[in-house]
């Protein structure tokens, strides 16, 4: 069985003459492992859709499955805890906490589960030494560029081993070289550590490091091209695509 | 470009609601204490003008002796000699305290008996008696009065009216009514002078002179006035009575501590203002940049700020005067019905001086612009890049400025002042720490947040809560420091007040004890303010001497005095007998012998508040001012008994006060019943010998002690209502702080609901932060509350007054208590709203 299995999603905001769809019977399902880009231009309900999947939002109609379980019926504790155990997030501009050293910032979710404080900060400079910030353990996020600091976000997003990466536009901050080291690191998430990732980018480059592309339109899934080793960051195909979309 | 920036600035005020309205609450508080209490003085003051001056009605001159005691005619012919003085008649009059229930179930607190010259006082005032018939100088038992008080006391023409006396309930015919009075004040009771002499036992005297003169011309009146000084000496005064000054000087001390009050609320109005638009700035650094980039200058945006903070000055000014009128108009009706009982004292409608006005506005408007400044003036050097630049990380690392140097500098002057044991350097201390606190509180926050987020971390912040909740706090120290000087502001008051109010209650119930420690008290209707009590002659005392079981019987007299141009109360006591009923507290002078020295030729006891104001010490002479001329008295101790401890007062013997003053009512009487005396038997025969003297009341001298204990609570309760009330702006300075995060942070906040924090845990960072910024406000709160409680006793102590400093444990329990209850308020209304984001709207919050 898929690790997110998504049927008929529909978000609507607002209500009456002023009612936005932003997602329009979406369907989706992802593997375990599996590594999904999601495209589309701007308000095309890409984010929504993330959003959905990470139960950060309840949908108007239609239902997410994660892990076998049915997070619409979920009361809000028990899907703050889904969300801690299962999912990790990566976002657009980082959301570290200014005050926290990298350390910490990667512990957070440990913390916030109630882990030793000991363990937690063992497990995430474990974490940040596998995406390569092991000599900028004790840096508070404005000593760290922003490539670092999204990479601390990553450690962030996996140190509760969670099955699943959500990343909204991570690399929407970042310079170009910052922005192919993180889809990289994304890449690895899902080869390497075994997650399954999915990701909004507006950038054909950064999406051509997935297995699989989704095309969003106006709130309506209206393509998908698959990419195996021997297309694989093809940025020019992916290109192609998204403007026939 | 006016027009614009209203707009703009009404726009941003109505865009934040809440923390517009947090901000002018503060404004509000500041303004109202200030506006309600300045109310206070002027109303009592008119009351008292109206009460004991007005008997004066529309003559030109008045004269009395200064010290308030009769005198004899001859300075009435001395009057007349004046050149330009048209008529002249003199008078006696009196206030006579009314026991309640004396009249039945009409309330009357006091009368006003005058005694009149009866043709002298025709040419000088109009009598039109609207039924009966006007006073003549032959008549005897018989009087005038208003028709009001008939009314009242539902008399008519030619009934009798009760008056208690010195010698007991006497009655005079009513022959004459005269048409109600339009001034507030006491109702007269008029008699003729040989009437009033003898009901006073002040036979041939005069307490009062009017004259009419012969000129309007005002600078010819100040010609006369002074050839009429002159003449008489300088132990006269012209225009009113000067008695009852001691009230006086009691309320405008009152008054100062109250305006100290609101200058400290206002004061943390100004915090919480300069916070509010420090937040905005860095807030609107985008927007302001914008303005910026398309050719607005710096003048324009300072005057933006400025504007907005104009307007929420102006229109927190407004209300709270509004609502400082209703707590003033509030605060006198109830002291209204208090001091009509305590010092009969009428009350009329609320007085507001046109300076308050102009003060309240320059201070509420005043502080808001002078607290927008500074932010105003930081934002005009906003540079227009920053409309293009992304937002920055914000982390501020603090570091030492001068500003925490010289803190800490004011912080060791200030301990200097207080080890000089000088009353005015540890005042001038006080201030100083209180300034040096509030510029060292920036790099104090680190430190002291870690500390107590471990603490707390241990108690309640678990899941790293308490971790997030400091590095908030420490996030922006200069805010953090701001409010927790606001909180600061609040707990010290709590806790000196507290240390003075341990002191005082141990110090007075001390000598409380001491002085009225008798077996029985009878007082007179108005303690220590003596002037207007009817005493009773020493037939009375003689009586209850006289009477089975009754040991001994001491009694007190009084007469009014100067010395050194004070005004002083002189209590007559029989030096043989006080001691064994009472004694005084002795603060100077040899306590075995001074009461006896009292005996010996003119000798004086001064009391603490008397002594500091004349700075007087034991072996000095005086020189006091009687009805008989200046008599050379010498001190021979300092003390005080009780009911005196706040008012200028000293102790002669009875012989002198007969001698020099020609007074020997009693107004006080305390006796002890023999060792072998059954209180049950002998208290009726008290109460037999009292039904002729309803002026007093018999207390038992235990009873007494148990009733002034409790007024003191009640009194300290009033007081720490008080309190609470000063404690508001403390609380929505820490709201306002708390509720300016929870926006900041809001996207942060989504963060960390978004990664798994669930409501409970948001809640608890915002709580726990809270928490911390109230224990540090507390911390500094106890530091600075410990200070100024100490120079308060120091001060009142050398003001005279009987108190030893002792250790506020209960303040500093009732301030921590105050300090975490303000922390868990705060932080209700941020918390729920922190808990309750939507996350996806948080997390793209800009």
């Amino acid at each position: 069985m898929a690790l997110i299995q998504a049927e008929e999603l529909t978000r609507v905001y607002g209500a009456g003459e002023t009612a936005v769809t932003a997602l329009d019977h979406a369907s989706l399902g992802v593997e375990a492992r599996e590594f999904v880009a999601v495209m589309g231009p701007s308000g095309c309900g890409k984010s929504t859709l993330l959003y959905l999947l990470g139960g950060l939002d309840r949908p108007s109609a239609g239902r997410v499955m994660i892990d076998g379980i049915s997070i619409g019926e979920l009361t809000d504790d028990a899907l703050t805890r889904l969300r801690r155990q299962k999912i990790g997030f990566v976002f657009q501009s980082f959301n570290l906490i200014p005050m926290l050293d990298a350390v910490d910032n990667a512990a957070l979710p440990l913390t916030l589960d109630g882990v030793a404080a000991e363990k937690a900060r063992t497990r995430a400079t474990e974490w940040l030494q596998k995406v390569g910030l092991g000599n900028r353990l004790t840096s508070r996020p404005d000593q760290l560029s922003g490539g670092q600091q999204q990479r601390v976000a990553v450690a962030r997003a996996l140190v509760a081993e969670p099955r699943l990466v959500l990343a909204d536009e991570p690399t929407g901050n970042l310079d170009t070289r910052s922005s192919d080291e993180i889809a990289g690191l994304l890449r690895q998430v899902a080869d390497d550590w075994g997650r399954a990732v999915v990701m909004v980018t507006h950038d054909a480059h950064i999406a051509s490091y997935a297995d699989r592309i989704l095309f969003l339109r106006d709130g309506v899934i209206v393509d998908e091209l698959r990419l195996d080793a021997h297309n694989r960051a093809n940025a020019e195909l992916v290109a192609e695509r998204l403007r026939m979309v | 470009m006016l027009r614009l920036q209203l707009t703009l600035a009404a726009r941003y005020l109505l865009g934040r609601k809440l923390r517009t309205a947090l901000t002018t609450l503060a404004i509000v508080f500041g303004t109202m204490v200030i506006f309600g209490m300045g109310m206070l003085l002027p109303t009592m003051l008119a009351a008292f003008q109206a009460n004991v001056l007005a008997a004066a009605g529309q003559v030109d001159v008045t004269v009395t002796q200064k010290s308030g005691e009769a005198f004899t005619r001859s300075a009435l012919s001395k009057v007349r000699a004046v050149p330009g003085v048209r008529v002249v008649a003199g008078s006696l009059s009196r206030t006579v305290n009314i026991p309640s229930g004396y009249y039945g179930r009409t309330q009357l607190g006091a009368l006003t008996l005058t005694g009149i010259d009866v043709d002298a006082a025709q040419a000088l005032h109009s009598y039109a008696v609207t039924s009966g018939r006007f006073l003549r100088a032959s008549d005897e038992s018989v009087t005038v009065i208003t028709a009001n008080l008939a009314e009242m006391l539902s008399l008519h023409l030619g009934d009798k009216l009760h008056l208690p006396t010195a010698d007991g309930d006497i009655t005079l015919k009513i022959v004459g009514l005269l048409p109600a009075r339009s001034q507030p004040g006491n109702e007269e009771v008029l008699v003729t002078l040989s009437e009033a002499q003898k009901l006073l036992a002040l036979p041939n005297r005069i307490n009062t002179i009017e004259a009419n003169l012969n000129t309007t011309d005002q600078a010819q009146r100040d010609v006369i006035e002074g050839a009429i000084q002159s003449s008489l000496g300088t132990d006269y005064t012209l225009g009113g009575l000067s008695g009852g000054s001691e009230l006086l000087a009691g309320l405008q001390t009152g008054q100062a501590a109250f305006s100290l009050f609101g200058f400290l609320a206002l004061f943390m109005g100004g915090f919480i203002i300069f916070n509010t638009f420090r937040t905005i700035i860095a807030e609107r650094r985008h927007d302001i940049g914008m303005l910026r980039a398309i050719g607005a200058g710096r003048r324009t945006i300072v005057g933006l700020i400025l504007v907005e903070g104009l307007i929420q000055g102006v229109v927190g000014t407004a209300i709270g005067m509004a609502l400082g009128y209703l707590m003033g108009a509030g605060i006198l009706l109830m002291m209204g019905s208090l001091y009509r009982n305590f010092v009969h004292l009428n009350i009329g409608a609320p007085v507001i001086e046109p300076q308050l006005f102009v003060q309240t506005i320059v201070l509420g408007v005043g502080v808001t612009l002078l607290a927008g400044l500074l932010p105003a003036l930081s934002a005009s050097r906003v540079s227009p890049l920053e409309a293009l630049r992304p937002a920055a990380v914000e982390h501020t690392t603090q570091r030492f400025t001068r500003g925490n140097i010289a803190g800490a500098g004011l912080l060791v002057l200030a301990l200097l002042g207080l080890v000089s044991h000088n009353a005015r350097m540890a005042a001038l201390g006080g201030l100083l720490f209180l300034i040096g606190l509030v510029l060292v509180a920036p790099v104090l926050v680190q430190p002291i947040a870690t500390f107590f987020s471990r603490l707390l971390t241990l108690l309640v912040a678990r899941e790293g809560t308490g971790e997030l909740a400091q590095s908030n706090v420490v996030r922006q120290p200069g805010r953090a420091a701001v409010t927790a000087s606001a909180t600061m502001v609040g707990l010290a008051i709590v806790v000196a007040m507290g240390g003075m109010v341990w002191s005082l209650t141990g110090g007075f119930l001390g000598i409380l004890q001491k002085s009225l420690g008798s077996d029985y008290l009878l007082m007179p209707p108005a303690v220590s303010l003596w002037g207007s009590n009817v005493g009773a002659k020493p037939e009375l005392a003689n009586r209850l001497r006289a009477t089975p079981g009754v040991a001994v019987v001491s009694t007190l007299r009084y007469a009014a005095a100067t010395a050194n141009g004070k005004s002083v109360a002189l209590l007559g006591i029989d030096p043989v007998n006080y001691t064994k009923v009472a004694s005084l507290a002795f603060q100077a002078g040899d306590p075995q012998t001074a009461l006896a020295d009292l005996s010996r030729g003119r000798a004086l006891i001064i009391n603490g508040v008397f002594a500091a104001q004349t700075g007087l010490h034991p072996g000095d002479s005086v020189h006091l001012s009687t009805p008989t001329g200046q008599q050379l008295y010498q001190v021979v101790a300092v003390g005080g008994d009780y009911l005196n401890a706040k008012i200028q007062t000293a102790y002669i013997s009875q012989a002198n006060l007969q001698r020099d003053f020609h007074k020997s009512e009693d107004i006080f009487l305390q006796l002890n019943l023999a060792p072998n005396a059954n209180a049950a038997t002998v208290e009726p025969r008290l109460k037999a010998i009292l039904k002729d003297y309803p002026q007093f009341k018999l207390v038992s001298g235990q009873n007494y002690f148990e009733e002034n204990k409790q007024i003191f609570n009640s009194t300290f309760m009033v007081m720490y209502v008080l309190l609470g009330v000063l404690a508001a702006p403390s609380l929505i300075a820490l709201l306002n702080t708390l509720a300016i995060g929870v926006i900041e942070r809001t996207r942060e906040i989504g963060m960390l609901r978004a990664i798994g924090a669930t409501r409970r845990q948001v809640r608890r960072i915002v709580m726990t932060e809270s928490l911390l910024l109230a224990a540090i406000g507390t911390a500094f709160g106890l530091l600075a509350g410990l200070y100024l409680g100490y120079v308060m006793i120091l001060g009142l102590s050398t003001a005279g007054y009987p108190v030893d400093y002792v250790f506020p444990a209960g303040g500093l329990v009732a301030a921590v208590a105050i300090g975490l209850l303000l922390g868990v308020v705060a932080a209700l209304f941020p918390a729920r709203q922190a808990a309750r984001m939507n996350i996806v709207r948080a997390l793209r919050y800009e």
